[in-house]
């Protein structure tokens, strides 16, 4: 549940996925290419040869039309294995989560268990799995070694969510990833938080003002 | 509960008075003397905020978390000076959030273990009921396989000894049967002497007439052939009584020809067709023994051998030897039989091991044979060649 008082509200998203996927690369691309009234720097905390160890946080925002200040927190997770306990607590109070897969074959099992890894810390801190807004992105498909589009649609064929194919070195996909998970976002909260009824925004105006743009 | 990393941080939790301590003089030097913080809220942090003072927003995210207020600064100097402020509040909420999720993390880590530690006990707690529900099925199961070994034991011995019941009964059947129709004609031709007294005519005549010579010389070969049919019958009951020891039950000086003699004559009640013996026994020294087992015992071996041969569906021999040396005695029960594989000769002596059809009584031939032995402090082996034959050696130490 986002963090809300009378001025403000505030969505946690979360990139999660296995290391070296390109979550960091989507938070840098996102702060490039979108242009919401409010923009952040990205906070980037520690990291070891370019790889996460805490998070990264781009902080987003736009004002509704009932003067409402809306947030967005965006992190990105450490992807290495290692790091399993700072990614739980990341991930805690997540409100929307897209899941960075490396679209390279070699890395089919660490996408299988990181993903599997995402299902159980959402157990341990308390998401619903089954509900939470997610997007699935799969990145680098420009690699040589990259799974086929088709392929991959096949095997998620049965899955609920979105997918996007990304190459998040050159910005590609990565908007869509974003719109798309805002969508999923205010779909599951505009009723309880009153969105469009108490603070006049609706969907194409709410991913407007994420992303900046005209709608 | 304690404030989470990603909580939007305070101005205040990021400006503890010992800081404000630090930067604070550094600040008004650079500020012309006067300046002053605020929170978002309003509240001050620092000096004496006036409506008149010049004012600049402290925004870490998005929003101001603060404002640092100045009279006396000029505008470029109050705007560097909260440049130089985001750089430091920027430093401390960079610490202030790693180390905070680091502490989550750890706890979450700690949380895991704990968790890995709780199912580590469950799954010990389940494992040892489980080793002890199996231990308690495996005792179980040894009871029930103990009971039946006991049950088949027993089984294999009324067996053994109905056979040798119902062989015994067959031996002392016939000559009961020629013997009891012997008996009935002999009463017939006694009725043929009743009828001379009434005859008319002369004796000679009526003797003639009535064929008397011939039931003469039949009634004499009738009661001959009769005795020895009771004598073979006799001879049976002194064979079983001497096998079975009923009046010799315990330990004895005896010849172990004379056993090996008895249980073959024992084996011959029950020959198949087509097997011979053939005897190579020299003179032993008495030994003291349970004859009766040890007749059991010989007899068991000389009945497989001359099973063996049996099976082979070819005539055979079954050569039985001994000879004593200073050590002990030694005997030797050779068939030319089927012979036995290697798999059967490793389970040979186990109770119950059988090539044949269980109930036909031999499985326990070997074990039986085997504890009579090493009762006695002997030795028993096998050695076989599958169609060639087997020799089970027998060896009984005498005391020196
Ligand atoms: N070829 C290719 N490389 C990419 C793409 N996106 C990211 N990379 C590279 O992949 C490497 C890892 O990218 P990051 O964004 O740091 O990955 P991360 O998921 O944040 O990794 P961790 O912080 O270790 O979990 C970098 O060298 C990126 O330049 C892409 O679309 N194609
Ligand atoms: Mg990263």
């Amino acid at each position: 549940m986002p963090e809300s008082d009378a001025q403000h509200l505030t969505f946690k998203l979360v990139y999660y996925g296995p290391a070296q996927s390109g979550k960091t690369t989507n938070l840098l691309r996102l702060h490039d290419l979108l242009a919401p009234e409010l923009k952040g720097e990205v906070m980037t905390m520690e990291t070891k040869d370019d790889r996460t160890l805490f998070f990264d946080l781009l902080p987003l925002g736009f004002r509704a039309p009932s003067g409402l200040l809306i947030k967005f927190r965006l992190f990105t997770v450490p992807g290495q294995v290692a790091h399993d306990g700072t990614r739980k607590a990341v991930l805690s109070r997540a409100d929307g989560v897209v899941f960075v897969a490396d679209a390279d074959r070699a890395q089919e099992t660490n996408n299988g268990e990181s993903f599997q890894s995402l299902a159980d810390n959402c157990a341990r801190v308390g998401l619903d799995f089954e509900h939470l807004a997610m997007v699935v992105q799969f990145n680098k498909c420009d690699l040589p070694g990259a799974v086929p589009e088709t392929e991959i649609r096949e095997r998620w064929s049965a899955a609920p969510w979105p997918l996007v194919f990304a190459i998040a070195l050159n910005g590609q996909g990565v908007e869509t990833t974003f719109e798309l998970l805002i969508r999923t976002v205010y779909r599951n909260f505009c009723q309880k938080l009153k969105l469009q009824s108490a603070h006049g925004l609706s969907e194409d105006a709410f991913v407007a003002g994420a992303l900046g743009k005209n709608a | 509960m304690t404030l989470s990393f990603d909580h939007e941080w305070r101005l205040d939790e990021l400006l503890d008075g010992a800081s404000q301590e630090k930067i604070g003089p550094a600040l008004g030097e650079l500020l012309g003397g006067d300046f002053s913080i605020t929170d978002d809220a309003g509240r001050t942090l620092w000096g004496q905020p006036v409506p008149e003072a010049r004012r600049e927003p402290l925004i870490l995210e998005l929003e101001p978390v603060g404002y640092l207020l100045s009279r006396t600064a000029s505008a470029a100097a109050l705007i560097a000076a909260r440049n130089l402020m985001h750089v430091l509040l920027r430093a401390e909420i960079r610490f202030k959030m790693a180390s905070t999720l680091h502490l989550e993390s750890v706890a979450e880590d700690f949380e895991s273990l704990k968790r890995e530690h709780a199912r580590l006990i469950e799954s010990e707690a389940r494992y040892k009921t489980l080793s002890a529900e199996l231990e308690a099925r495996v005792k179980k199961q040894v009871g029930d396989l103990e009971e039946r070994k006991q049950m088949l034991y027993e089984a294999e011995k009324l067996a053994s000894v109905g056979q040798l019941a119902a062989g015994m009964a067959h031996e002392i059947n016939n000559p009961l049967g020629f013997v009891r129709s012997n008996l009935s004609t002999f009463e017939k031709y006694l009725g043929k002497f009743a009828e001379l007294k009434s005859h008319p005519g002369s004796l000679a005549e009526s003797w003639q007439r009535l064929d008397l010579d011939f039931i003469l010389e039949d009634s004499v070969d009738l009661l001959h052939d009769s005795a020895k049919g009771m004598e073979r019958i006799a001879r049976i009951v002194a064979d079983l009584k001497a096998f079975s020891n009923v009046d010799r039950a315990s330990e004895e000086y005896t010849d172990l020809n004379h056993c090996l003699r008895e249980a073959v004559s024992m084996v011959e009640a029950q020959m198949p067709p087509g097997v011979h013996f053939r005897f190579d026994l020299l003179p032993l020294p008495s030994i003291v023994c349970l004859p009766g087992h040890i007749n059991q015992l010989f007899f068991n071996v000389i009945r497989n051998a001359v099973l063996a041969i049996a099976d082979s569906g070819r005539p055979g021999e079954v050569k039985i030897s001994s000879e004593a040396d200073e050590a002990g005695i030694h005997i030797r029960i050779h068939d030319s039989g089927v012979g036995m594989t290697a798999e059967q000769i490793e389970h040979a002596f186990e109770p119950f091991y059988t090539t044949r059809p269980v109930g036909s009584g031999v499985g326990l031939g070997l074990a039986t044979a085997r504890n009579v032995v090493q009762a006695h402090s002997g030795r028993i082996s096998l050695d076989s060649q599958p169609d060639v034959g087997t020799t089970v050696s027998l060896f009984f130490p005498t005391p020196p």
